[in-house]
């Protein structure tokens, strides 16, 4: 098990791991997403309140829940970083965030897109908005956390302390539409529903859709992370090899 | 474990208990400002003064919407089933306004009326096609027009 543990922290050894996964999981993100898409915005049957304009749903929830992942991932690296020094652990976080702030910034534009034809209004300061746009600000608040201190050591620090306590933020977002009276709809209940609601032909291709948009941040993780390594690897002799095999 | 990384451990531990049960007390003793809407049955109860700009919520009742011949007025009874609030709105209404459905008025009440400037649509979690929308109708109609008696095919 400890053994596992500290390969894992091994840039290299993640470099070469991840060398042989990318294009199988590249495919597996391709073909999902391809069905997923032609299926959502060609196939999935017209909403009996909402029309079409539903189909962003597809769009809208597996990237909003897939952001939600974020925060919990670095603050998971954060304590690996502030407890065992893993380096690997830190270039995961430093990688996460840029990606979860584009991914929480998706999720409220096409939550502004899907609100004005159907709420009638871009935003409204509900629980569930304002506490995303907050995980907006605090993603910002890590990566320029990260650019204004200069030692490596001490941003590490201070980021995967910055993540642990934003990752309180996670749980309120997940809640906010159950604890507080909202605007937004509460979460869809994908498992059987007794009223016919939310059968097979709406939540498949959502499922397909989380599948694919969950790929694709792995794999936009997994590409960062690897160029990480590679700059903060840049004296050691192994990175040095692949970079005179490849001519980079 | 090594001590020196258990004892980091418990401190990161109790920072994020601290602070989540900081955080969570807060949220708890803010929740009516978080809330985003008032109920017709906080309305009722007095929770709010008169010619305060709130914002309320409920279902808009089913056969109550009135609209004007020749303006854009339009009055309909918002509910949470325990109570009624009559909300008057001049304005264009959003494309899911429907009665039955969940609406979010800004305004404010004046003399037990809620005189809206605002009204939003709310739409619930459930998605249904048409067709599957139009089955259950139709197996709705059949069970009320059925003889009442527990003869459910258990559709």
């Amino acid at each position: 098990m400890w053994l596992w543990f500290s390969k894992l922290g091994s840039p290299k050894w993640f470099y070469e791991l991840s060398s042989k996964w990318l294009p199988w999981l590249v495919v597996f993100m391709a073909v999902a997403m391809t069905v997923g898409l032609l299926w959502a915005l060609l196939f999935v049957p017209e909403d009996y309140q909402q029309g079409f304009t539903n189909r962003i749903f597809y769009v809208h929830v597996p990237v909003a829940s897939i952001s939600l992942a974020c925060f919990p991932l670095m603050a998971g690296a954060g304590v690996i970083t502030l407890v065992w020094k893993m380096k690997l652990a830190d270039m995961v976080a430093k990688s996460a965030a840029p990606i979860g702030a584009w991914f929480t910034a998706v999720a409220l534009i096409t939550g502004a897109i899907w609100g004005q034809p159907t709420w009638g209004t871009w935003w409204v300061w509900d629980a569930r908005l304002t506490s995303m746009l907050l995980q907006f600000f605090l993603l910002i608040g890590v990566i320029a956390l990260r650019s204004a201190i200069e030692s490596p050591d001490a941003a590490a620090k201070a980021c995967a302390l910055l993540s642990i306590v934003g990752a309180i933020n996670v749980p309120i977002i997940k809640y906010s539409v159950e604890w507080w009276n909202t605007l937004h709809q509460p979460a869809t209940d994908l498992t059987m529903n007794e009223n016919g609601a939310n059968g097979p032909e709406i939540w498949v291709p959502l499922l397909i859709m989380i599948v694919a948009v969950y790929s694709f941040f792995v794999i936009s993780l997994i590409l960062a992370t690897r160029n990480e390594i590679l700059v903060r690897e840049r004296r050691s002799q192994w990175v040095m090899d692949i970079v005179a095999r490849e001519k980079v | 474990m090594k001590p020196h990384r258990r004892k980091k451990l418990t401190i990161i531990a109790f920072i994020a208990t601290g602070l989540s049960v900081a955080v969570g007390l807060s949220l708890y003793a803010l929740s009516n400002s978080i809330d985003l809407f008032f109920t017709p049955t906080q309305v009722a109860a007095g929770e709010v003064s008169s010619g305060q700009r709130i914002r309320i919520g409920g279902m808009v009742k089913e056969g109550s919407v009135a609209r004007s011949e020749e303006s854009l007025h339009v009055e309909f009874i918002a509910t949470d089933y325990n109570n009624d609030l009559l909300v008057r709105y001049d304005g264009i209404l959003p494309d899911l306004f429907r009665e039955g459905q969940g609406v979010v008025a800004e305004g404010m009440v004046a003399d037990g009326v809620f005189q809206a400037s605002r009204v939003l649509a709310k739409h619930d979690e459930n998605y249904m096609s048409v067709e599957v929308k139009a089955a259950m109708d139709a197996a709705e109609r059949d069970r009320a027009d059925a003889v009442p008696a527990g003869e459910s095919n258990g559709s």
